[in-house]
């Protein structure tokens, strides 16, 4: 390929890249604000709850994949930070699980 | 992978471990898995005990603004914007936009913190939730302010790098400095992400 046909695939990959970064945070702003209205909305408690978790998730994964790179890096960091997260949700789970609502009413209270 | 995608990340003039990625990322990767743990551990301590809030105190929602909230989320999401281009930028080798795109990521750091303080200091003052009145406040107070402190160390961080890109401490070969800063400052938003869903959205429902 000719320095000049690189410097041309070097350049629409950047504009490219530029465009993909801008079009993802108008996307995130645009998820986030229908998470503020859809709490407004009068569906029940679950559909709410798996509505913003949902939404959440797709931004948490836009986040990681675009911006921090991890489509375009190497699998292992992916693995890496997922350990850390699949950790992190088991910890999450297991404390909700031990303390309970109700097992987490302060004694003076009682 | 595509050639034209892995060649976009350019880890020049950087020693690399066996698994092929440079030592500063996989370190900061690995501190990320970690601190993954820490906030998870946070915010189900929020979880647990957000339905203790003082005797007499109106509900969560009534004493959070969504208003403020929303707008320090739409200001975080755009820094990690930000954050992005300033590493595209310096992969490129262009210094002069990557300073551009560091300065409205620190703006935007400070306009988030900015709210935070008024937020906390309205919570205090006005709504009268503290640190020590209620679980409520201490769970709210530990989690909102250890991410608040994250932000504060990197907009240190970024500034710190700012200023090495004037005195010539931080040049183009230099680019993995910048994507490490800005793996941690994503992972920031991210964390706010979760806050934001779990700690303030839920409590409208």
């Amino acid at each position: 390929m000719s320095h000049s046909a690189v410097a041309s695939q070097d350049h629409g990959t950047e504009h490219s890249k530029f465009e993909l970064f801008v079009q993802i945070a108008m996307l995130l702003a645009v998820i986030t604000g229908i998470e503020i209205v859809t709490v407004y909305l009068p569906f029940s408690h679950t559909a709410l709850v798996t509505i913003l978790m949902l939404s959440s998730t797709v931004k948490f994964l836009f986040v990681i994949f675009i911006f921090m790179h991890l489509r375009w890096d190497k699998p292992f960091c992916t693995v890496l930070f997922f350990i850390g997260m699949v950790l992190a949700g088991f910890t999450m789970w297991a404390l909700l699980q031990v303390f309970s609502a109700q097992a987490s009413i302060p004694l003076s209270s009682l | 992978m595509s050639s034209v995608a892995s060649g976009a990340i350019d880890h020049h003039h950087d020693s690399t471990t066996s698994t092929g990625i440079s030592n500063k990322k996989l370190l900061m990767w690995i501190f990320l898995a970690s601190d993954c743990m820490f906030f998870g551990c946070l915010i189900s301590t929020h979880l647990i005990y957000r339905l203790h809030p003082p005797v007499g105190t109106p509900p969560a929602s009534s004493i959070f603004s969504i208003e403020l909230t929303s707008f320090s989320t739409f200001i975080l999401l755009m820094s990690s914007l930000m954050m992005a281009l300033a590493v595209n930028a310096i992969q490129k080798g262009n210094l002069k936009s990557m300073r551009a795109s560091l300065v409205l990521t620190i703006i935007c750091g400070l306009i988030f913190l900015g709210c935070q303080v008024f937020e906390f200091s309205e919570f205090v003052h006005v709504k009268h939730l503290t640190i020590s009145n209620s679980i409520l406040g201490t769970t709210f107070f530990t989690l909102t302010g250890t991410h608040g402190i994250h932000v504060l160390i990197g907009v240190i961080w970024l500034t710190t790098m700012l200023i090495y890109s004037y005195t010539g401490r931080l040049s183009e070969k230099d680019a993995i400095d910048v994507e490490s800063m800005g793996l941690y400052w994503h992972f920031v938003d991210i964390v706010w992400i979760v806050i934001f869903t779990v700690v303030y959205l839920l409590e409208y429902i």
